[in-house]
């Protein structure tokens, strides 16, 4: 059996997937973890691509992945904004510090 | 092509936050003080004016569901459209009403005035969405302005957690809704809902898909194994916000959720169970971590989870039977939960304004400040009671009537499991008042706490309004629930219109 590039595409977004929620779940700094949710919008963006590329449909996958970007980015923004202010509050990006500190 | 009025609500609302922004940065420049003023009133004045054409689009619903499309952009005014936009319109007017007494010359204000304006226009057009990626992306708009919303309190340490908190989830909980998108399009070529329904057999993909929109769309509306953002982002954000948070956007989740699960309804005959299921755990987790709170916000916030069990009983036994009772009595109950719990956060609200003016710090409300509250402030102590007594359930309340017809679909379904279902809801549902009545006792029956006596001599109008109209609208309903059928009727029929396709 030879690799088609779909699938190779689609083993991709699963890796990127594993690894993104390993991400989430084991990192504890807070920029890592808006790192970890970086890989899962590349996830996203690849399997919306490679879902519309099998249906034949390329314009539509390509138009939904720049939506998601743009949405995304400002998802991110916020993230990291959120994370300059955990910084300067609180001085530490450590997540179980800050739940440690609300008490 | 004409365009319809429901569109014109969208686009005025969104179209006036950048106007209610920058008004109110000018207004703020000119008189040097903290608060924006003018933003308030501009605020205002477009919840407002998205009332007109909301009440255009309302009259003219009898004659079917408008439609507008824009390229390959379809936005169509149905029946659950119909109650979420009615919902949040309502509920945001009043919160913006609200917060013109609490958040005056709080920081920012122009700010917040314009992320809620933005957050209840991307929550109406969420309703609107019959695309799979559309409504992803009103989701998006509703989640972005939410962050910011739940965050604005950036100094304060539980502020920041919160958002945090708020934002890892339901931003990983989104990317796992454009896997499900995508597996969606790979199987059927299409995102369009009503052409899924029709294009969706069993497969793996498929049921993985619905997997993953439960999981998602399951973030948003707070489903127990992943509600733990809810509690810590509901009782940080601004009271005002905390209202539209419970009372809206969890149940526009929940609406997204159904609206996907609707359009896979060929795929699998569980989906109604598996609803049932997660309504089950809510009640029960969210009835036992409720009981062992003591500060009030966090408590409702808790006391949001069982309401969303109440809710998804409801769905899942009109999806798993396919009855219209257990649809409309769920979307009764929707609406009637929105009132309930922004009333009583409000009302909260009321008693943390008077704390926040005892002690001028952020710290929270914890239950033994509310004693004897009732003395110094019998209006808000009345409100705060009548939401208390209506999400406990008792009769002649709202909350009452929409449980009743929840529990009368259940068992009228004659399914024993169904059935047992409903009686777990009614016990879970005298469990609640475990903590309600405590709270009301404490108002009622006790000397004046030290935060009560130090408070100020009377509340601001426009905090008093707002909780007076809806206590007034509680009973109303609970005395004439017949009041509310031209909202849980439509949007009951829309809902089973979507199952069968």
């Amino acid at each position: 059996m030879s690799l088609s590039p779909v699938t190779i595409i689609w083993a991709g977004v699963f890796c990127l997937l594993g690894i993104g929620l390993y991400g989430l779940l084991a990192v504890r700094n807070l920029i890592k973890v808006i790192v970890a949710l970086q890989i899962l919008v590349k996830m996203a963006m690849l399997s919306l691509v490679a879902a519309s590329y099998s249906v034949d449909k390329l314009a539509l996958g390509q138009s939904l992945a720049v939506m998601v970007m743009v949405a995304d980015t400002i998802v991110a923004v916020i993230g990291l904004a959120l994370a300059v202010q955990v910084q300067q509050r609180l001085g530490t990006l450590d997540i179980s510090e800050l739940s440690r500190l609300r008490k | 092509m004409t365009i319809p009025p429901f569109i014109w609500c969208i686009v005025l609302l969104w179209g006036l936050t950048p106007a209610i922004y920058l008004l109110g940065r000018i207004g703020q420049q000119r008189d040097e003080s903290p608060g924006s003023p003018i933003a308030r009133w501009a605020a205002l004045a477009a919840m407002l004016a998205a009332w007109i054409p909301l009440g255009m689009a309302i009259t003219s619903f009898a004659d079917g569901p408008a439609r507008y499309t824009l390229g390959a952009m379809a936005l169509e005014f149905d029946g659950l459209a119909l109650l979420l936009s009615v919902l949040a319109m309502a509920l945001g007017t009043l919160a913006v009403i609200y917060s013109i007494g609490y958040m005056a010359g709080s920081d920012d204000e122009e700010k917040f005035y314009a992320m809620l304006v933005a957050m209840i226009g991307a929550i109406v057009g969420l309703g609107c969405a019959t695309d799979l990626f559309n409504m992803w992306v009103w989701f998006e708009a509703m989640a972005i302005t939410s962050y910011l919303l739940v965050a604005f309190y950036h100094e304060q340490p539980g502020a920041l957690e919160a958002g945090v908190k708020y934002l890892v989830q339901s931003a990983a909980g989104s990317m796992l809704i454009l896997l499900g998108i995508a597996l969606v399009l790979l199987q059927t070529g299409t995102l369009d809902l009503s052409e899924i329904h029709a294009a969706a057999v069993t497969s793996p993909a498929l049921l993985s898909a619905g997997g993953l929109f439960l999981i998602g769309f399951g973030v948003k509306a707070a489903l127990v194994p992943v509600h733990t953002w809810l509690p810590d982002a509901h009782s940080q954000a601004p009271t005002g916000v905390s209202a539209l948070l419970s009372g809206v956007v969890i149940e526009a989740g929940l609406f997204a959720l159904l609206r996907v699960i609707t359009a896979l309804a060929n795929v699998t005959s569980d989906w109604g169970v598996l609803l049932m299921g997660f309504g089950a755990l809510n009640m029960l987790i969210g009835n036992l971590m409720a009981l062992r709170q003591t500060r009030i916000k966090r408590l409702l916030a808790f006391s949001s989870l069982v309401h969303i069990g109440y809710m998804l009983l409801g769905f899942g036994a009109a999806i798993y039977t396919g009855t219209l009772t257990g649809a409309q009595g769920a979307m009764f109950h929707v609406f009637n939960h929105g009132l309930m719990k922004s009333l009583a956060f409000m009302a909260a609200g009321c008693f943390l304004y008077v704390l926040h003016a005892a002690h001028s710090d952020h710290s929270a409300l914890v239950a033994d400040d509310l004693y004897g509250a009732a003395g110094r402030y019998p209006f808000a102590a009345l409100a705060f009671s009548i939401a208390l007594l209506s999400l406990g359930g008792l009769p002649p309340l709202a909350g009452f009537m929409s449980k009743w017809q929840i529990f009368v679909a259940c068992f009228n379904s004659g399914n024993a499991w169904i059935s047992g279902l409903a009686v777990f809801g009614a016990l879970n549902s005298v469990l609640s008042l475990g903590y309600y009545a405590p709270l009301i006792n404490r108002m009622y029956r006790k000397a004046p706490s030290a935060v009560i006596e130090n408070g100020p001599e009377s509340l601001p109008l426009s905090m008093l309004v707002p909780l007076g109209l809806m206590a007034l609208a509680i009973v109303m309903i609970g005395v004439w629930p017949v009041l509310l059928d031209w909202l849980s009727m439509p949007s009951g029929l829309a809902l089973m219109a979507a199952l069968s396709g």
